[in-house]
């Protein structure tokens, strides 16, 4: 089972998570964490420290909202054999990673799959349309 | 493997929540299961992937499965079709 915890400016993330339970019909086994606007960081890198020190031996994936963000910078100090970030996460990501047996697979391979799913989640429509003619 | 034309007949066709419901139920047989619209042919399984069709009301799918469990996996996504995916009352 790979823990989960999304970090965002504002609440962002947690708006992500409601509708992803709207959608799924289900509540979420994930944490969410919101970017202080007026701070250094440091409260986030504590909350962080917790999570992951409440899981111990458990694969945890940090979702954050854009590349560069501070969200995203200080989630990557934790990254490591049993820590993943993916950012700039959408709901199409959120969607692959909880929905329907998707943990199925290697640490490695969830990500990966989660990472797809959001990448292919965005679209210039009338291109996709023209594809598909 | 079997087959079976299933009409759409919820309001928003196959928008996220009834992928969503699709998705799982399709994840609940062994068999493999696919839906089939225009020349689109999709995993039933991935919830994303259901999305991509696009699949509107009043239009027709085909439901397409090969497995141990096939018949019951048909029947039961049929249903939920039947159902209007229990979003209408």
């Amino acid at each position: 089972m790979i823990k989960s915890v999304i970090i965002t400016h504002g609440n962002l993330g947690r708006e992500l998570v409601q509708v992803t339970e709207k959608i799924l019909e289900q509540k979420l086994d994930i944490e969410t964490i919101a970017f202080d606007w007026q701070g250094d960081g440091s409260a986030m890198i504590s909350q962080l420290e917790s999570f992951i020190a409440r899981h111990p031996g458990k694969k945890v994936v940090i979702f954050t909202d854009m590349f560069g963000g501070s969200p995203s910078n200080i989630s990557t100090r934790f990254v490591g054999p049993s820590v993943e970030v993916i950012s700039g996460i959408n709901l199409p990501g959120l969607l692959k990673f909880f929905c329907c047996g998707e943990h199925n697979g290697s640490f490695r391979q969830v990500i990966k799959k989660v990472e797809q799913g959001a990448k292919e989640g965005i679209n210039i429509i009338s291109e996709y349309l023209g594809e598909k003619k | 493997m079997i087959e079976k034309k299933q009409q759409i007949f919820n309001k928003l066709g196959l928008h996220a929540r009834a992928a969503a419901k699709l998705s799982h139920m399709a994840n609940m047989y062994s068999a493999d299961i696919y839906l089939i619209y225009n020349e689109d042919k999709v995993n039933a399984k991935s919830l994303l992937g259901i999305l991509t069709l696009a699949a509107s009301v009043g239009n027709e799918i085909t439901l397409q499965a090969a497995g141990v469990d096939e018949q019951e996996a048909i029947k039961a996504i049929g249903d939920l079709f039947d159902r209007k995916f229990d979003e209408e009352g």
